[in-house]
């Protein structure tokens, strides 16, 4: 039930409260406009997420399904000999993007210009360029399943916290005003009619004066 | 009835609350938009949003962007397209501020657009889910109080 929030019963006071009122009003349609957004994208990045998660675990198998088989090949002393010399940092590049004001990052893969693979491709065979392409696969798809679940974890936070607002400004704050208004509203009109009553009166004793 | 409540510090709390929310939904429309063909040169394609904040182009949007429009086109084409939601949110606008804009649109929904007004494109929600999902980075949204006309 609406609150009769507790003001002066002046005018000022009802022309702040309808200020107030229209304030909120906007800001509701603003909140429930970012709410219908969020909850859009949540959902979007719900299923994109789940569909990066098999593309991450079909693209660790083939990596390690490629490893094995180039190992199987040339010996797994041998590879590893091979390819300690290509191991190499790998950069990321990451930045914030927003979505109707939550901050998500994003992540992309940044591959050098070139594309050496830091292997002698003289002594190995095309199962090791296999197997680096499919680990290049996984990696990128890792990073994508990782900005993907990390938008959801935040989007899905936002979407409580913006419930939470245009909940208190549906059925908490909105209602009150609105009921301090009419309370406001209804006061002065009383006020009006015991002034017309007033009034009346005394009109009639003085017309009772003048008659004696 | 009359419950202790709100004035003063309340009042002042929630005027101050409720303005920031506009501030907040649209902290992130960049300050200037910039081109495509000057991203596509750049290391780290970024724009420098309202709140001073830097937002990422992911540089396969930019690549893709940069295979469907010609030169001319990548020099018209302002990053990030800007989406203005409507009052009651089934419904926006994009502002487009050359043809560029409407090829992309057109090309990411694969159907024909046309604008309904100058420099303005409207999209329903399931259209606006496609475009979010291909152009993640290069798109923004912008909330305006005022329904759409």
């Amino acid at each position: 039930m609406a609150q009769i929030l507790k003001v002066r019963p002046t005018k000022i006071e009802l022309v702040k409260l309808k200020r107030r009122l229209k304030l909120s009003q906007r800001v509701q349609k603003i909140v429930k406009d970012r709410l219908s957004i969020l909850t859009m994208e949540f959902l979007q990045a719900a299923r994109d997420t789940v569909k990066a998660k098999q593309e991450a675990v079909d693209a660790v198998a083939a990596a390690y399904r490629a490893v094995t088989v180039a190992s199987g090949y040339h010996g797994y002393v041998a590879l590893q000999k091979e390819l300690a010399a290509s191991e190499a940092d790998i950069s990321v590049m990451a930045g914030p993007r927003s979505v109707a004001g939550v901050k998500i990052p994003s992540l992309e893969l940044h591959e050098p210009a070139g594309g050496l693979r830091g292997y002698n491709l003289a002594q190995t065979s095309s199962l090791v360029d296999n197997a680096s392409d499919a680990a290049r696969e996984a990696l990128r798809a890792i990073i994508e399943l990782a900005e993907l679940q990390r938008g959801l974890e935040l989007l899905g936070m936002e979407i409580n916290r913006t419930k939470r607002i245009t909940n208190a400004l549906e059925y908490i704050v909105i209602p009150n005003v609105q009921a301090t208004i009419r309370f406001l509203q209804m006061k002065f009109e009383e006020r009006d009619r015991e002034e017309k009553a007033r009034l009346k009166r005394v009109k009639v004793l003085l017309a009772r004066q003048e008659s004696s | 009835m009359l419950e202790d409540n709100t004035k003063s510090r309340y009042d002042t709390f929630l005027e101050a609350y409720l303005s920031n929310e506009f501030r907040l939904v649209n902290s992130s429309l960049p300050r200037n938009r910039r081109r495509l063909s000057e991203l596509l040169i750049e290391d780290q394609p970024s724009v420098l949003c309202a709140d001073g904040s830097q937002q990422l182009f992911k540089r396969a949007e930019l690549q893709y962007l940069e295979r469907i429009l010609d030169e001319e086109e990548r020099r018209e084409l302002l990053l990030p397209i800007i989406i203005e939601m409507s009052g009651d949110g089934t419904e926006s606008v994009v502002l487009c501020s050359s043809n560029a804009e409407l090829k992309v649109l057109s090309d990411v929904l694969e159907m024909e657009l046309s604008y309904e007004r100058p420099g303005r494109v409207r999209l329903y929600r399931p259209q606006l889910s496609v475009l979010r999902r291909r152009l993640r980075t290069t798109t923004q949204y912008a909330f305006s109080a005022r329904v759409i006309a």
